[in-house]
């Protein structure tokens, strides 16, 4: 599994520059819908690596090497954690640094960085088995569906959130439930998600 | 033990399907896959590697079936160099041999270098500004570097130009030096084949015509070169497949054993029988 992470790692490191650039554009300014984006954007990194391993007809190479079924495809899911992981640790930071800069800039809260990790697992339990058994290429349409609807409703969400200060209890215990299901919803797809996609990727040879 | 045994394989993929495919390996020795395109070699590769799910029909790989989990162990043991597949092409030689060094417990990173260094490959250069010649040595370098004993190579000396070729050749039969070394390799340059191999397997739109040893195969046929009338005389069961020559000339490929000894035959090279069995098979 270390060398299949590592592999996709060299692979995106190329790119890291540039999306630094386009994560920080988008964090700052956007609220809480910039801080979500970002995370969930970068839990989808997988997919890039899914479609140059495709584009070099990798999965041929790799059902030949000592790698199970279950490193290939686990393999996949924890690059996406550690990207979403990842970028959830550089939104806090800049949240931070612009907090103690006092600056004037909506970037979103830590509890919505939070949550939107949460987001981010939930989504690539969902998508992941689509792109495993459909392949990037095909499985993208599906993908940029349910990042839609997730970034919309978090985003949504976290705008609630921002108000929450001034609003009555009502909207807090809202918030409470959103809280307590997101964490519960990324834990039980993620179970689900798993053996599906190891199912369907035997079933595709 | 053998290297490989494939028992009655069926792999069906709607328009093109490998039929009844058996066929063994032993251990210790270099087995060519000879086919057309499309004849069905590399779909055989995948399967005998458990890269792909028969239809029915078992394979086993070095003794372990390879549809079993504890399979994934035993191509510890195997390196394998694929026709197009390769690996991701921002991928330098060096990230390769760190990413190989983590998967296989017997990587000799020395070994590896010295590969790199014998076939002058550049370390940072990415993969995706590799010649296909260069990509194939990579290929080979990175699967002679983790002490295997069994190499699959899928034309695995096509891009490579003739001096490489036969270096890459000399060094596939240094490694068959040890006993329990083995090698299944296709190519389309017949001529490789028959410096290298010990046994030949013929493959046919996804039907293994035959799989032999070379020198047997050399013996059992020979070459009938003559006129119309004189063949004539022979027995239509001895030819295996004829072509017409200039000025009402016949020249036939025959079964040594069904013709009188006292006809004088040309040895054939295994292009020409295999370019005559499939003649011999498009008329019926």
């Amino acid at each position: 599994m270390k060398a299949l992470i590592q592999k996709d790692v060299y692979v995106l490191w190329k790119q890291m520059k540039i999306f630094l650039l386009v994560m920080l554009v988008i964090m700052v300014g956007n609220g809480s819908f910039g801080s979500v984006f970002v995370v969930v954007w970068c839990s989808m990194m997988p997919y890039t690596a899914l479609a140059y391993d495709e584009r070099c007809k990798w999965d041929q190479m790799a059902a030949m090497m000592p790698y199970s079924p279950r490193d290939l495809v686990l393999s996949k899911y924890v690059l996406g954690w550690l990207c979403a992981g990842a970028a959830s640790a550089v939104v806090l930071a800049v949240q931070a640094i612009i907090r103690a800069l006092h600056l004037s800039v909506a970037t979103g809260t830590p509890l919505a960085v939070l949550m939107s990790f949460c987001a981010s697992a939930s989504v690539l339990a969902i998508t992941l088995p689509v792109m495993i058994w459909f392949s990037v290429e095909r499985g993208r349409m599906v993908m940029f569906l349910v990042i839609f609807l997730v970034c919309g409703a978090a985003g949504a969400l976290g705008t609630v959130t921002i108000s929450v200060d001034q609003t009555a209890g009502g909207i807090q215990s809202l918030f409470g439930f959103f809280m307590l299901i997101l964490p519960v919803a990324a834990v039980a797809l993620t179970a689900v998600s798993i053996p599906l996609s190891m199912r369907l990727y035997t079933a595709r040879r | 033990m053998n290297a490989i045994e494939l028992n009655h394989i069926h792999k069906s993929f709607g328009g093109f399907a490998i039929q009844d495919l058996s066929l063994t390996v032993p251990s210790g020795t270099i087995c060519g896959l000879v086919g057309e395109n499309g004849a069905g070699k590399s779909t055989t590769i995948r399967l005998a590697l458990g890269a792909l799910r028969p239809d029915s029909g078992a394979a086993a790989v070095l003794g372990t079936d390879v549809s079993s989990p504890a399979f994934t162990g035993v191509k510890e043991d195997v390196g394998v160099v694929l026709d197009e597949a390769y690996f991701p092409e921002t991928l330098n030689a060096l990230q390769v041999g760190k990413i190989l060094a983590s998967t296989y417990r017997q990587w000799e990173q020395g070994t590896y270098e010295s590969y790199l260094d014998r076939f002058s490959l550049p370390v940072r250069k990415p993969f995706k500004d590799f010649s296909r010649g260069m990509k194939m040595k990579l290929a080979i370098t990175a699967a002679l570097s983790h002490r295997p004993k069994l190499l699959v190579l899928d034309e695995a000396t096509s891009g490579l130009d003739p001096i490489v070729r036969d270096e890459v050749l000399e060094i596939f039969n240094e490694f068959t030096r040890e006993e329990d070394h083995s090698i299944l390799i296709s190519s389309h340059i017949v001529s490789d084949l028959e410096k290298l191999c010990d046994y030949i397997a013929f493959l046919h739109q996804g039907r293994l015509l035959f799989c032999q040893e070379k020198d047997r195969l050399l013996e059992d046929y020979g070459v009938f070169v003559g006129t119309a009338e004189q063949a004539q005389s022979l027995l239509p069961e001895a030819v295996v497949g004829r072509e017409a020559r200039d000025y009402g000339g016949v020249r036939a490929l025959v079964k040594r054993g069904m013709v009188p000894e006292t006809l004088a035959l040309e040895r054939p090279t295994v292009e020409e029988i295999i370019l005559f069995i499939v003649k011999g098979e498009n008329r019926r």
